[in-house]
């Protein structure tokens, strides 16, 4: 052991989440008197501004050497007492986060010794590897003024536009051979009636005058290497020629699918079955009565919920379980564009919506309002028992249990039914297995956390900004992209960015350059060098993320990782079972 | 910094976002790490707006404190944003660059935050509590607070909307609110040391004091005013009974400058109190025997005991003083010659105001204050079983008339020339007087004394009528001629006027009226070594007018002393509070009776000039108290003053206004929760077991009050919830058809929690529909079905009370069987709508700011120019465009930063 260390142990109450099922006080007056231990204490909420100023001083006045704060997951507040660590006047790498919620209080919450026992032991840990750190200092990275956006949709235009208004060179790729995405596609578009095609095509306008923005369409990101700050990026043109790019960040607005049917769902193939999409579509294009098949409509029934709000079944053994939220008011709008052709074309055209919840949220509301003033009737179905669609001579027949009217069934005559198709992930393997972005259950690009970190990923440097991360309307996917502006800004703007110094080290005595850790790192982040005549590996510090799968695969233990040295999880382990198992 | 273009006004912030609530913080976080200055202001005390108030947040359940303590850490840690709390924007005008100036204030908080520490001691000791905003009324909060446990800045806080109108509307502004709301804590000795600081004759006030404060007492619009007075009678009471002398002596440091005061009534003694507490060497020199001026010879024992003038007098020698009797001050320049730096005259208006009546000289015709000075000093003369007119309607002619009853006299009469309305004595004084037998002679005022052997044997009095109003507005008296008649009296007082006691100084000195002349703000003479106060000066009034007057002079002879500026303000009062505020806030605040101060009866009065009044029980004094309204928030009863270890806390604080350039302006001012009484079928208000949904995110949150989940009514463990939606959104009987867009998801939300606080309990929510619409919610709807949520699709009409005290809900169960139904629940949450914040729109001064339909700030291109409002470089931030959750208001306060990044960058500001 080396000498003896000035740590200072806080235990979080966390308001009750922590102390309810863990004696804090217990767990802080047992380490209190354990050797390297200066100080400990508890905290109503460690995180709380008054409680880090106390810290502060503490550290100050006592000269601790190293932290230990035993609160909540490391990735709520890791940073936050690193950060605190610094302005005492502590390196932040000598500051070592115990989770006692998550690993501790919310798992034991019927067992309040044992739990107490468990966090005595977890902080014990703690201490025992907050005795053996050392100062590090994280590694500083120019960044680049430039900004790869992925898809020309609204989201992704508007993100440029936002990010060259900035003063950061942009370029923006498109896998279509237009911009525009879906918005250049949709026609008119609640709850304010604008029109997708000029709201696509004016930012087009807008783009293709800045003097900052490149836009390439037909074109595919290939490859990508580097990191946060300073990319490289291959994107294929036209599926032949490879362009070279350097950018500090990337913005990812590769937005949504339609859901698409089954065959057979609701009546899914059946002529006069349509997609909301193909029924939009059909309006747009509609220049007097609406008509199908040659015939004037007079019915039209919709199925909300088509592809959304799934429950697993024989013939869904993939739900998607999430609701899509635009298609109650994209419905419930068509409604009204239905009506008008129906009084423009003094036409009768009755409208039947089969709806689970209707979810015009906040101001969304007034276009569900203003269906039903337009005509439309909505009756409400249960999942126990979903609308039929089936041919009935040559029109439709929809049968529902409408649950607003005793479960009574109807039977609907329409000459269409249109299916409210939800928003569904993108499929695009290529593009994911570069990016490397996680996924959330229902399949979007998962952001680090929902209210704290909304754009950005996993992958530093990486924002997601519209429906690439989840369902959307129009006007809240612009803000997601100007959000993911607002984020990529703050990271260029300023030049350089620190990185974290947990990285892989790499004993090159030792190391004979075996490949294995080449293989099992995801990032890239380990290369071949030569030191005389022997290969040997090195790793990367900027690509490492300190992930560690290099570690236990190197049969000469060569490598460890700052922070997560062997010393330091071996003196954990000891420090853990110091009572259980008696010297 | 902007480049120092042509005509361009540096600014001093780049940016100023307005409301500190998420997205305020989100926006001014964003802009700084984009390297911009941000000015972040909020009009509250702590950073953090509504949703640090909430227990946890959908659909991951994290903590609200998790969510929202890293961002109220990160703005106040930030090195690129300023904090501005506590204040508040008065306008906001573009300039012709394109950049704003801003006008806005720090209001006064009574708190230094750079030296306060947060440690809470002020508000432990706090003897004011109102309803709690924090907790959303649930609970009470103490006045001096920190607003909650993570508050950012962490700071107290003192809230003090005015002045109370006791303490406004008394002449020395005694903190009456302060020593009620001591009493009403049990801290007697606190209370008897808050009075010494305005006024050191407590004893006598608290038995002859008139008591302004009470005449202008709030609850005296309700049940009947608190009776101040009495309170103080106890505590006064209370304290001289276990101090018989004062517990403290001469000031430390004491100086070398010598004081004369000329008369050692209330005006004198005060003013010398305070003048020894500074230090000064004070001589009070009185011509009369034994001092106390009006206390001891003016006010009749049975109103003032004179062991109580002596203890009250203690309280001044104690610091010192030298009080010399038996020693009339002929001459001015003899004081100095003695060495005295300055001198007080505050002679008192003794004198009495003549009558010019045939016979005034004949024995038995005396004056009011020689009758009062020999019945004071066991003087009086004979009158029992003797007829005694006491002639004059004011205060001065009941005391002679009252203690003639107590004298024995036969008959007393009271002469006024005027009606029974026009007397100028205090109602409760003139019928104490009837019930104790005097009569009443209106509208008659004597012609003649009639003699016998120079002896008063008779008055001849004239009947009156009322004429025109004079100058004081009374109508004018005017004798009806023909209608004299003689009554048999053998002592006649006259007490029709006193006169400034004068007559000893030089006329120069003098206006026409016999009065002295003195500044009537400091007091000060025409020698500036030479101060005057008191009745001398402003003619007869009242005791509290006169320490008043004696503590105003002292505090500038003490400036001229110390050869400091007499241009200095002298007391802090405050604007008096709105009464009406006051009595909108205690509309539901349970009544409240007057404690009846216990007093002698009809009879025993009659016999004895012992005190009419007893005084009250401590239990009867507190119980007074209890009603006392805290009209001014703050009782400035000056505990927390005593135990602030850094000093913090000053009174004397005003808002300090602020005028800022700054580049572009962001408003992040949040909206308001709907009154739930709105709907008033629902019982909120009338029943305790219906509350809002944001009342029970506060019985739900990690800091809730009494750390458990408990129906208000009785403090019991809730077994069947209800919760209703939409109450009072998608609603045209309350003008709001919006959404309110998260009420759905913090039902649901509040669903878990509950059952897993209360695992026995069950929850059942009415829903119109369940819109679960953003990432992981329709998960976590389902999630809480699972769990064995009962969702009801119905709409609830109304909700009574039952015999048990359980609610029952009046419901349409719209699926099933259907119809109207009944449930019964013991405990009820309302989740209730939202309103825009519609003080934002006054913010603007440089023409309109544009709202939508619905009163919330309108957005003028949502789709593709999110944030931007309809004036070029203002924009909008979070729920200011309508409601919205957390992650929707995050991402749309990114792209107000944005937004207004670009901003800068088009005009040329910034970084």
């Amino acid at each position: 052991m080396t000498e003896e260390r000035r740590i200072g142990v806080y235990v979080c109450h966390c308001g009750g989440n922590i102390s309810d099922y863990v004696d804090v006080k217990e767990v802080a007056e047992t380490l209190a008197g354990e050797a390297n231990v200066e100080v400990a204490s508890t905290h109503l909420f460690a995180c709380s501004d008054a409680s880090q100023q106390e810290m502060i001083e503490q550290i100050r006045e006592k000269n601790l050497d190293g932290l230990v704060i035993a609160s909540c997951s490391p990735k709520l507040h890791m940073f936050t007492f690193r950060a605190m660590a610094e302005r005492a006047g502590l390196n932040p790498y000598e500051y070592v986060h115990v989770n006692l919620r998550e690993q501790c209080s919310w798992v034991h919450k019927g067992d309040r010794p044992g739990a107490t026992a468990k966090g005595v032991n977890l902080v014990r840990a703690g201490v025992a590897k907050a005795a053996l750190t050392h100062p590090l200092t994280p590694l500083r990275i120019e960044t680049q003024p430039r900004v790869l956006v992925i898809g020309a949709g609204a989201a992704g235009m508007r993100a440029a536009l936002a990010l060259a208004d900035m003063g950061l060179s942009v370029y923006i790729i498109e896998r279509e051979s237009e911009p525009g995405g879906w918005t250049a596609k949709v026609g008119r578009m609640g709850p304010d009636n604008r029109s997708g095609p000029e709201v696509a095509a004016n930012l087009f306008e807008r783009i293709r005058e800045h003097q900052h923005i490149a836009l390439f369409t037909d074109a595919e990101l290939t490859a990508k290497s580097g990191h946060i700050g300073d990319f490289q990026v291959t994107v294929r043109l036209r599926g032949e020629e490879d362009l070279s790019l350097n950018v500090g960040a990337i913005i990812v607005a590769t937005g949504f699918e339609p859901y698409r049917p089954r065959a057979g769902e609701y009546g899914f193939g059946l002529p006069g079955v349509v997609t909301l999409q193909e029924f939009r579509r059909m309006l747009e294009a509609c220049e007097g009565p609406l008509t199908h098949n040659g015939r004037p409509v007079r019915d039209v029934g919709f199925v909300y919920c088509v592809g959304s709000r799934q429950e697993e079944g024989e013939d869904c053994p993939e739900p998607n379980a999430h609701c899509s939220r635009f298609c109650c008011m994209a419905t419930s709008f068509s409604a009204s564009l239905l009506h008008e052709v129906e009084r423009k074309s003094n036409q009768t055209i009755n409208q039947y919506h089969l709806y689970r919840d209707v979810r015009t949220y906040g101001r969304l509301e007034t276009v569900y309002t203003q269906a039903r003033a337009d005509g439309a009737l909505y009756l409400r179905w249960d999942p126990a028992s979903p609308p039929r669609v089936e041919p009935r001579d040559d029109r439709l027949a929809v049968t529902v249990k409408d649950t607003l009217l005793g479960d009574e069934e109807l039977e609907i005559g329409a000459d269409l039914v249109v299916l409210a198709t939800g928003m569904v992930p993108r499929q695009n393997d290529s593009l994911n297995d570069i990016l490397k972005i996680p996924k959330s259950k229902d399949g979007f690009y998962n952001e680090i956390h929902i209210k704290l970190r909304p754009v950005e990923t996993a992958i530093d440097g990486v924002c997601i900004a519209g429906t690439a991360q989840g369902p959307k309307n129009l006007a809240e996917s612009v803000a997601s992209a100007l959000a993911a502006v607002a984020r990529t800004g703050a990271l260029l703007k300023k030049g350089f960015v620190n990185l974290e110094p947990l990285v892989a080290k790499i004993d090159t005595g030792r190391c004979v350059w075996c490949g294995e850790c080449f293989n099992a790192c995801p990032y890239g982040a380990i290369e071949k060098i030569h030191i005389g005549e022997k290969e040997v590996a090195m790793a990367i510090e900027s690509s490492c993320k300190g992930e560690g799968g290099c570690v236990p695969v190197c049969p000469r233990d060569a490598i460890v990782i700052e922070g997560y040295r062997d010393d330091q999880i071996m003196a954990m382990i000891d420090a853990s079972l110091e009572e259980a198992v008696p010297a | 910094m902007s480049k120092p273009d042509e005509g361009r006004r540096p600014l001093d912030y780049d940016v100023m976002v307005v409301g500190a609530g998420v997205a305020g913080m989100e926006t001014a976080a964003s802009m700084g790490d984009m390297g911009y200055r941000v000015l972040l202001v909020d009009k509250n005390a702590s950073v953090g707006g509504r949703a640090i108030l909430l227990s946890k947040v959908f659909p991951t359940l994290d903590c609200a404190s998790c969510i929202v303590t890293p961002k109220m850490a990160s703005v106040s840690h930030h090195p690129n944003v300023q904090l501005m709390t506590y204040s508040e924007v008065d306008s906001i005008v573009r300039n012709a660059d394109g950049s704003f100036a801003v006008d806005l204030h720090k209001k006064a908080s009574y708190v230094d935050f750079d030296a306060c520490t947060g440690c809470g001691k002020c508000e432990e000791i706090c003897t004011v509590s109102v309803a709690d905003e924090f907790n959303y009324d649930l609970v009470t909060r103490r006045i001096a607070h920190i607003p909650f446990p993570q508050a950012v800045p962490k700071k107290a806080v003192i809230d003090r909307r005015g002045e109370a109108p006791c303490t406004f509307t008394c002449p020395a502004n005694v903190k009456a609110s302060g020593y009620v709301s001591l009493v009403r804590a049990g801290r007697y000795e606190e209370a008897f040391n808050l009075h010494l600081e305005n006024a050191p004759l407590v004893g006598s006030l608290a038995r002859a004091c008139y008591a302004p404060c009470e005449g202008d007492c709030t609850r005296g619009d309700k049940e009947g005013t608190v009776h101040i007075r009495g309170i103080k009678r106890f505590l006064a009471d209370r304290y001289y009974a276990e101090h018989s002398e004062p517990e403290y002596g001469p000031v430390e440091t004491q100086l070398a400058t010598r004081v004369a005061i000329v008369g050692s009534g209330p005006a004198g003694l005060s003013a010398a109190f305070y003048l020894a507490r500074e230090g000064h060497q004070v001589t009070i020199f009185e011509a009369d025997a034994e001092a106390g001026g009006m206390l001891r010879t003016g006010i009749p024992p049975y109103r003032l005991p004179k062991a109580v003038v002596d203890r009250d007098i203690k309280n001044v020698t104690a610091l010192g003083v030298e009080i010399r009797t038996g020693q009339r001050v002929a001459s001015l320049p003899d004081l100095k010659a003695h060495g005295f730096d300055a001198v007080l005259l505050a002679t008192g208006a003794s004198d009495q105001n003549g009558l010019a009546v045939e016979g005034r000289d004949l024995d038995g015709v005396v004056g009011c204050m020689k009758f009062l000075h020999d019945v004071n000093l066991g003087a009086a003369p004979d009158v029992r079983g003797k007829t005694v007119m006491v002639i004059g309607g004011g205060n001065s002619a009941m005391d002679p008339a009252r203690a003639a009853v107590r004298l024995g006299a036969g008959r007393v009469i009271i002469n006024y020339r005027r009606g029974r309305k026009e007397m100028p004595a205090h109602d409760w004084e003139v019928e104490g007087a009837v019930e104790e037998g005097v009569d009443l002679m209106l509208m008659s005022t004597p012609t003649r004394f009639i003699g016998e052997n120079g002896k008063l044997v008779a008055v001849e009095c004239i009947r009156m009528e009322l004429g025109e109003p004079d100058a004081s507005g009374r109508r004018r008296p005017i004798p009806v001629a023909g209608s004299e008649t003689v009554v048999p009296v053998d002592v006649a007082v006259l007490a029709i006027g006193l006169l400034p006691s004068t007559s000893t100084f030089d006329r120069s000195m003098k206006s026409g009226k016999g009065l002295l002349v003195a500044d009537p703000h400091t007091r000060q003479t025409a020698d500036p070594d030479v101060f005057a106060c008191g009745d001398c000066v402003t003619a007869p009034t009242m005791i509290i007018n006169a320490v008043a007057e004696g503590r105003r002079a002292a505090f500038y002879m003490d400036r001229r002393l110390k050869g400091l500026s007499l241009d200095a303000p002298f007391d802090g009062v405050l604007p008096k509070t709105d009464k009406s505020i006051v009595l909108e806030e205690a509309k539901g605040f349970v009544k409240r009776s007057p404690v009846v101060q216990p007093a002698l009866t009809v009879e025993e009065r009659r016999q004895t000039f012992a005190c009419y009044e007893k005084a009250m029980s401590e239990e009867e004094a507190r119980q007074e108290a209890l009603r006392c309204m805290n009209c001014g928030e703050c009782s400035q009863c000056m505990e927390c003053v005593s135990v602030c270890a850094p000093k913090c806390i000053d009174f004397s604080q005003k808002p300090t206004p602020v005028s800022l350039n700054v580049g572009s302006v962001v408003v992040s001012t949040g909206f308001k929760i709907l009154d739930p009484a709105t709907k008033a079928l629902l019982g909120y208000g009338r029943y305790p077991d219906v509350i809002s949904g944001p009342q029970m995110d506060r019985l739900l949150a990690p800091t809730r009050p009494f750390n458990a989940v408990l129906r208000p009514s009785d403090g019991k463990e809730p077994e069947r919830i209800a919760i209703i939606l939409c109450v009072g959104s998608r609603d045209q009987t309350v003008c709001n058809p919006l959404c309110c867009r998260i009420g759905c998801m913090y039902a649901i939300k509040q669903a878990q929690l509950a059952m897993g606080a209360l695992p026995m309990a069950d929850v059942t929510i009415y829903t119109i529909d369940i819109r679960a619409f953003g990432k992981g919610y329709n998960e976590f709807y389902e999630q809480a079905r699972s769990m064995g949520v009962e969702f009801i699709k119905g709409k609830v009409a109304r909700i009574e009370q039952l015999e048990n005290g359980n609610l029952a809900l009046h419901y349409e169960d719209m699926l099933g069987e259907g119809g109207r139904k009944v449930r019964e629940h013991d405990l009820v949450v309302l989740t209730v709508g939202f309103l825009p914040n519609t003080d934002v729109f006054s913010l603007y001064k440089g023409g309109e700011l544009a709202a939508d339909d619905f009163g919330y700030v309108r957005e003028v291109d949502p789709i593709s120019e999110p944030a931007r409002t309809n004036v070029d470089g203002l924009y909008v931030a979070g729920t200011a465009i309508g409601v919205m959750d957390i992650p929707d208001t995050v991402l749309h306060s990114g792209a107000a930063a944005t937004q207004a990044a670009a901003y800068l960058q088009r005009i040329g500001g910034g970084q």
